[in-house]
């Protein structure tokens, strides 16, 4: 690590160093101050547009993550043959040589016999060492099997209509000029969410301005308290408000924007009886009809005419409708009182809440931002877990999505943004340069997702799906990007007909028995395989599961070249561009080792270094001279050196950023507010999700697999009840998870400062329960309470009696509840609410492979423990 | 010069961040918290109100924390209004702890660590700072305000919702907020007179 800036530690040494967080997936920009070796201090960088110098309270925790005396500090092996949930492995501390012999010499075998045998899972928040593996190793390896295994965690559907509507992952409101912000079971800039330290204060900003927020959630979290408008609702009912919301603004109060609709998106498309765009005959495009000459014409005709978004029109002696007039057709069953009766939410209510979005969006309107006329659509919708943490995760999503784009609130100032699909690179290199552009179809591809995908795949429409051979389903359905569905289908092997079983799993980072479902999921699906845990802690996955830990290197002790690959989570709207560096504020204490690094010492063993650097150049955008050469080996400090000098040129290397930290540019308003110079529709009509879902029916009727119902291929939006939504004999409620701002997922209940905010908070360490609804059952606050479910698994914890939840609903924070050896200071904090949560094809939408994360559930009271 | 706090309701969203940073900033013992946020909620589903209130030392303007203070130690800083223990003189008697209204104090007699194993290196660093057998509270952080910095919670809060300032001077964000949305003190029958104040969640 020789020229490091962790290095120049010297005696009385009192210095200041640039990084990146790692405490949640937002990787905002930090400094860390060293004295004499020791981390002393945590603080926002100023220079960073991810965060501009604030921080969340997990970020400025993160120095007893560090210094935490239960971390893994060298390679442990199991001694106990014995494996299970709650066993004791009894480790023993062996050296990294031994470790690493054991663990080539089992992929070597896997790699002979059949590569695919090899298993990854990893964590998102470690996202850099992530994109690392599923983008070099895995593929040099050999091997498909590959999963995210931040399990209920993930935005799954949500992930999917970033691609096909905003050309990226993720989406953020650009709250900078929105008047009306509608958030459903999300709390962008209100506590959780993505580029949340950024948002938070330019969401404080623009309520100060008058932006009003609507939250429609069933637990009265930190968005809520803020909203000028809470809306409680049933979990899982929220397609249903957004689809009466879409009704009443295409039909009741034609409230949409022609203009958008008809250019941008695939309005006018016509659509056939069966479900199909009507092509041309002799081109294969899609047809659109020509008001001017009374005809079809392909939707790039040159010299098209006025062009129809509304009606149905003759082809071929067959009657078509145009998109916009399908979707119309779809939602109009949606009356606010239909809505009502299923969400709980009053048909008044949802007339008002239809027409403050549909006004605020002030349809017509434009701004002049650096000189240049846009539309304005202040106003957006947004959702997270609590909206599609479902089995309908698939066409709810697209309701609340089309919300935005029938008034045309997408990708335009006020509206909803992709988060940063388009670069046009640093103005010394050009680099990093990505942008959307349409298919054949006329249809928004993305250009680059994460700068490069995993598996070589490049960006456009997903193939039809061939195949049930992946245990990820990604060959099934095509396009979930990040899914833990993996376990389930292991565990059910025959109905997927799967000739392979894991033999090794690498697992990096995640606590997959805490964090996919209830714990028998993963356990079951790798209890036979031998699993090495690359991770922090002796967690209830590596104590159950792993025959050997390896003590990793946290955030603070390594160097991630690209901690958010420029845009991930990267603040959307005008601003500055933030490429930074995430480097050592110490060196790895104890033997603890980069996982990176670790990979480069696998692959030489394994002697894949040559397949894995031409990966490498892919995943890196390496470039001449910087590109890695045959099967050279390379250092990781080399590699990173190489990665920033091909995206911002020779002064620009590793030592640059390990000074400076961060390099920025002001962002232009084409990369921005790109719709409008980018001529690529959104497509409103999801063919190919149709086309899926007959692929997926017929795989599974020539497989004779079991409980694949393919109803929720759908392609325009619609509601359905989820799983947990169906009334159970005697199981009366609906428990869900909600999110606070200090905790993510299970890992920081091992944090001290952490745990102090919740012990001191009214509500997240309890079972939050409606008053009302707990004083019938003979409830008081602070009764111990056992919470079982109608598919099995029991929580316990003690009741809060809050007006501010849903009655018919109980809310859990996050997950914790420990219980690891390993993390003693964690164990027994809070709740571990995925006990309640199994998974199978049954309580999962195949389409995003959304998992269904409420559960039904019954409550009693029960006597002290 | 008097310095002061203005913490505006409507901003803050309830995140403890300024709890964590002061923390971080301090090196404060377990179970000592100068910043905190309180949690109220009133109301009946569905017209149900949620509040966080951020609280920390109010910085009286009329202390009742320094006129019970046997030693002296607890004292008002003539040049700036900024109320501090000065702790080689605290004998931690505690008089201070019981007639600060506010539960601003906090006497450092916590024998818990928060890891079993006792201070890790971080806490062996930042705890020599900190004496037992004395009370500590918020001191603005003086220490920052000395090269120039803003106290590390209100430079922190990512909703922007803590601003830091002379409130004598009538120009200054602090003075113009309280004179324009409506501040307002905590308590103002106690007749403390605190320099912390607030801003209403709804305007
Ligand atoms: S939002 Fe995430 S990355 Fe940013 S400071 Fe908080 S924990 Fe760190
Ligand atoms: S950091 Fe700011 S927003 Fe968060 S609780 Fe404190 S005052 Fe409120
Ligand atoms: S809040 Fe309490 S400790 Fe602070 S000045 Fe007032 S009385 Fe003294």
């Amino acid at each position: 690590m020789t020229g490091s800036a962790a290095t120049q530690a010297t005696q009385s040494e009192d210095t200041w160093i640039p990084s990146s967080c790692g405490m949640c997936y937002n990787q905002c920009g930090i400094r860390g101050h060293r004295v004499d070796g020791t981390l002393v201090k945590i603080e926002g960088n100023p220079e960073n547009p991810i965060g501009r110098g604030r921080l969340c309270a997990r970020g400025l925790a993160g120095i007893q993550l560090l210094y935490d005396p239960h971390r893994v500090n060298r390679p442990l092996r199991r001694t106990n043959p014995e494996k299970g949930i709650g066993v004791d492995p009894v480790w023993k501390e062996i050296g990294w040589d031994e470790a690493l012999d054991e663990i080539t010499d089992r992929l070597a075998r896997v790699r002979e016999e059949d590569p695919r045998g090899f298993f990854f899972s990893g964590t998102v928040i470690s996202l850099a060492p992530l994109m690392h593996a599923l983008g070099t190793f895995l593929p040099a390896f050999g091997s498909p099997s590959a999963f995210v295994s931040d399990g209920h965690h993930c935005g799954n559907a949500e992930h999917i209509l970033a691609r096909t509507l905003h050309a990226s992952v993720t989406t953020n409101p650009d709250v900078a000029h929105c008047d009306h912000l509608l958030l459903f079971g999300c709390q962008a800039g209100l506590g959780t969410y993505y580029a949340l330290t950024t948002m938070a204060q330019d969401v404080a900003d623009a309520r100060d301005r008058g932006m009003k927020v609507v939250v429609v959630d069933p637990f009265m979290g930190t968005a809520a308290e803020k909203a000028d408008e809470w809306v409680p609702i049933k979990p899982g009912s929220d397609g249903a408000l957004a689809c009466a919301i879409l009704n009443l603004l295409v039909n009741e109060y034609r409230i949409f924007d022609a203009d958008y609709l008809r250019d941008h998106a695939d309005g006018p498309y016509l659509l056939t009886d069966d479900g199909w765009y009507a092509r041309d005959t002799e081109t294969g495009k899609p047809l659109v009809w020509d008001v001017d000459a009374g005809a079809l014409r392909p939707f790039d005709a040159p010299d098209l005419g006025a062009v129809a978004l509304e009606g149905h029109y003759e082809v071929e002696n067959a009657t078509c409708r145009t998109v916009f007039q399908a979707l119309r057709e779809q939602v109009a069953k949606w009356t606010p009182e239909a809505a009502e009766e299923v969400t709980t939410v009053p048909a008044a209510l949802i007339r008002r809440m239809a027409r403050e979005f549909g006004e605020a969006a002030s349809i017509g309107s434009t701004i002049v931002i650096d000189g240049v006329e846009l539309p304005l659509r202040p106003a957006s919708a947004l959702y997270f877990k609590g909206a599609h943490g479902h089995d309908n995760a698939w066409p709810t999503s697209l309701a609340i999505e089309l919300i935005n784009e029938v008034v045309g609130a997408s990708n335009v100032p006020g509206g909803l943004l992709g988060t940063n699909p388009v670069c046009l690179g640093h103005p010394d290199t050009g680099f990093p340069r990505w942008q959307p552009g349409p298919d054949a179809d006329g249809l928004l591809e993305a250009g680059a997702l994460l700068y490069n995908d995993p598996y070589g795949r490049s960006p456009g429409w997903p193939p039809p799906p061939e195949s049930a051979d992946l245990p990820n389903l990604r060959d099934l359905v095509g396009w979930p990007i990040t899914t833990c569905f993996t376990p389930a289908a292991l565990n059910d092997r025959e109905n997927f007909s799967f000739d392979h079983a894991p033999q090794v799993l690498l697992n990096y980072g995640s606590n997959l028995l805490m964090s996919v479902a209830r714990p028998e999921v993963c356990f079951e699906a790798f209890k036979d395989a031998f699993v090495v845990c690359v991770n922090l802690h002796s967690d209830e996955t590596a104590e159950a599961l792993a025959d050997i830990v390896l003590p990793d290197a946290c955030y603070l002790e390594r160097l991630d070249p690209l901690p958010n690959f420029t845009r991930h989570h990267h603040p959307v709207g005008m601003g500055d561009w933030g490429h930074t560096i995430r480097q050592p504020l110490v060196e790895p204490l104890y033997e603890r080792r980069h996982f990176s690094e670790v990979l480069l010492e696998l692959a030489r063993r394994l002697g894949i270094t040559e397949p894995m650097n031409l990966l490498t150049n892919n995943l890196f955008g390496l470039v001449a001279p910087h590109a890695l050469e045959g099967g050279a080996e390379y250092e990781w400090r080399e590699i990173a050196d190489r990665a920033y000098k091909s995206w911002f040129g020779e002064e620009r290397g590793l030592a640059w950023f390990e000074e400076h930290g961060v390099v920025t540019w002001p962002k232009k308003v084409e990369e921005v507010f790109w719709k409008p110079f980018i001529h690529a529709r959104a497509p409103l009509y999801n063919e190919w999700v149709k086309r899926s879902g007959e692929q997926v029916a017929k795989i599974a009727l020539d497989r004779n697999m079991k409980g694949v119902d393919t109803s929720g291929f759908v392609a325009l939006p619609d509601w359905r009840p989820c799983r947990a939504w169906r009334p159970r004999d005697g199981f009366d409620l609906q428990a869900i998870y909600y999110r606070v701002p200090w905790h993510t997922f299970s890992m920081t209940y091992e944090n001290p400062w952490l745990d102090e905010i919740s012990r001191g908070e009214p509500y997240s360490y309890f079972v939050c329960i409606n008053t009302a609804t707990a004083r019938a059952k003979g409830i008081e606050d602070g009764d111990p309470l056992e919470v079982e479910g109608a598919d099995g698994g029991t929580i316990r914890g003690r009741a809060r009696l809050t007006e501010g939840v849903h009655p018919e609903v109980l809310a859990v924070a996050n997950n914790g509840g420990h219980w690891a050896k390993g993390m003693p200071f964690a164990r027994g904090k809070g709740i571990f609410f995925n006990q309640l949560l199994p998974m199978d094809l049954e309580h999962t939408d195949l389409v995003s492979l959304s998992m269904d994360c409420d559960a039904r559930v019954r409550v009693r009271k029960v006597g002290e423990a | 010069m008097r310095l002061g706090m203005v913490i505006d309701l409507k901003r803050c969203i309830g995140c403890y961040g300024c709890q964590i940073a002061c923390k971080a900033e301090n090196g404060t013992r377990p179970g000592t918290t100068w910043a905190r946020v309180v949690k109220r909620e009133w109301g009946e589903y569905p017209d149900v109100k949620k509040l966080s209130i951020p609280v920390l030392c109010m910085h009286c303007g009329e202390p009742p924390c320094v006129e019970v203070c046997p030693t002296g130690a607890s004292q008002k800083q003539e040049s700036d209004g900024i109320v501090f223990v000065e702790t080689d003189v605290c004998v931690g008697c505690r008089a201070c702890v019981m007639a600060c209204p506010y539960g601003a104090r906090y006497y450092q007699d916590d024998e818990r660590d928060y890891f079993e194993q006792g201070n890790n290196a971080y806490e062996q660093c930042v705890y020599s700072a900190h004496q037992k057998g004395v009370v500590e509270k918020c001191d603005f952080c003086r220490h920052r305000l000395a090269r120039g910095d803003e106290p590390a919670c209100s430079a922190n809060c990512m909703c922007k919702a803590r601003i830091f300032g002379d409130l004598d001077d009538p120009t200054s964000e602090v003075s113009r907020l309280i004179r324009e949305e409506g501040g307002f003190q905590l308590n103002p029958e106690l007749g403390t007179d605190p320099s912390v104040w607030y801003l209403p969640p709804e305007r």
